[in-house]
């Protein structure tokens, strides 16, 4: 519990420095502040669960050249360079990521976004010199957490439309029959012509021409008939346990 | 609207432009950047990036000043083609994906070396554990397979 307290406040903390430090940070080239190494450091600790970030190991060292501050970011902290195993925390659920406030995930899917690319940076220099990479699950589950975390925000945005406007789809449709006879659903693309001067669209026909109508009808039976034996084949089954096993009762 | 094709088969969707249309902001990138060492020499301000295909100059700019907050001045991008010879033990085409290079320049003078990411470390194992005993065993024979250091250097097959 006072665990789960303390990373809390640090993230807290870490987000209070993310307010005040932007990411404009390129113009002041002077950034031998404690304040922002402890940023850089929160930014990693944030991209893996609770505990991988509270050891004291991970702190990074104050650093006072800043020749290529930015191009530090596709690079793991140095202490892990050589490692054979690197610790990481476990990935972001979907429900730690719904307890979440919009701008949080909006930081989070940037920090694992760096994340992934300095793993990938990794992967690539272990396959160039031939060396076996250190934890490569971290790939799998910063992949993870990332999905998760569009799914979260895709659920929000499809229920705050279906609250304000009572769209079910986020992108407009319609059923349509091609020249095969089958029903699908059409998703609506943008054009700047409208569809009668659109001379690829006019080739694609959403009809079915009246030869192809008799071929319909025998798929449709086709269908029919399936459903119907599978249910068929289903009560024979269940009659066929029934008689096998007989259902008894406690007296019996 | 624009269609970028992704790899596991949902497109992603760019809305159209025309004059007057507001600039298109993409607020969750699942663009990703791979750094490499460079293969040939390459000037010290210049940084070699593997970048999805579907990025452009003007995309690699702005990721790189806004995400990373590195200035760039300059960026050449190319187009790497990766075999479809390559047989696999169905006698089936095998195609490496192709990848798109990206070659940034820093700006403000900055230079860039490639790092050595693994270096050689001297791992101490810990007493009792199961590597201890396993690199003290590799230890013994490796002792074992050496020759006798009394016939300095001189090979077993000669006799005597």
């Amino acid at each position: 519990m006072a665990a789960a307290v303390t990373s809390r406040l640090t993230a807290a903390v870490c987000r209070q420095f993310q307010r005040v430090v932007t990411v404009s940070s390129y113009t002041q080239p002077q950034c031998a502040t404690q304040a922002f190494s402890k940023f850089h450091s929160c930014q990693r600790r944030q991209t893996y669960d609770s505990w991988w970030f509270r050891s004291s190991t991970n702190n990074r060292a104050l650093h006072t050249s800043c020749v290529r501050e930015g191009l530090e970011d596709f690079f793991d902290l140095p202490e892990n360079w050589g490692e054979q195993t690197v610790k990481s925390g476990a990935p972001w659920t979907g429900k730690q990521l719904r307890v979440k406030s919009n701008e949080d995930l909006h930081k989070l899917w940037y920090v694992l976004l760096k994340e992934k690319n300095m793993l990938l940076t990794l992967e690539q220099e272990a396959k160039r010199q031939r060396l076996p990479m250190p934890s490569p699950e971290r790939l799998k589950k910063v992949e993870r957490s990332m999905k998760r975390l569009d799914t979260v925000v895709t659920e929000r945005e499809d229920s705050l439309r279906l609250l304000q406007t009572g769209q079910e789809r986020g992108r407009p449709g319609e059923w349509r029959r091609n020249v095969f006879g089958k029903t699908f659903w059409y998703r609506f693309k943008e054009h700047p012509i409208p569809w009668y001067l659109n001379s690829r669209y006019k080739r694609r026909r959403f009809f079915e021409p009246s030869h192809v109508a008799p071929y319909t009808r025998l798929s449709l039976e086709k269908y029919l008939r399936s459903k119907i034996r599978k249910e068929k084949r289903e009560k024979r089954n269940q009659k066929m346990l029934a008689a096998v096993f007989p259902k008894k009762t406690a007296l019996a | 609207m624009l269609f970028v094709p992704r790899k596991n088969n949902t497109q992603v969707k760019y809305p159209l432009y025309q004059l007057g249309n507001p600039q298109l902001r993409i607020f969750r990138p699942t663009f990703n950047l791979t750094l490499v060492r460079p293969g040939k020499e390459q000037p010290p301000d210049t940084v070699q990036f593997r970048i999805p295909l579907e990025m452009t100059k003007f995309d690699v700019r702005n990721y790189l000043e806004k995400i990373y907050s590195v200035p760039v001045a300059a960026v050449r991008t190319r187009i790497q083609y990766c075999t479809n010879k390559k047989r696999n033990h169905l006698n089936q085409r095998v195609k490496r994906p192709d990848y798109k290079v990206a070659y940034v320049q820093l700006a403000q003078q900055q230079t860039f070396q490639f790092p050595d990411i693994f270096p050689e470390k001297d791992r101490k194992h810990e007493e009792g554990s199961v590597e201890e005993m396993q690199e003290k065993f590799m230890e013994d024979e490796r002792q074992r397979q050496k020759p006798d250091p009394r016939r300095g250097g001189v090979t077993e097959w000669f006799g005597l």
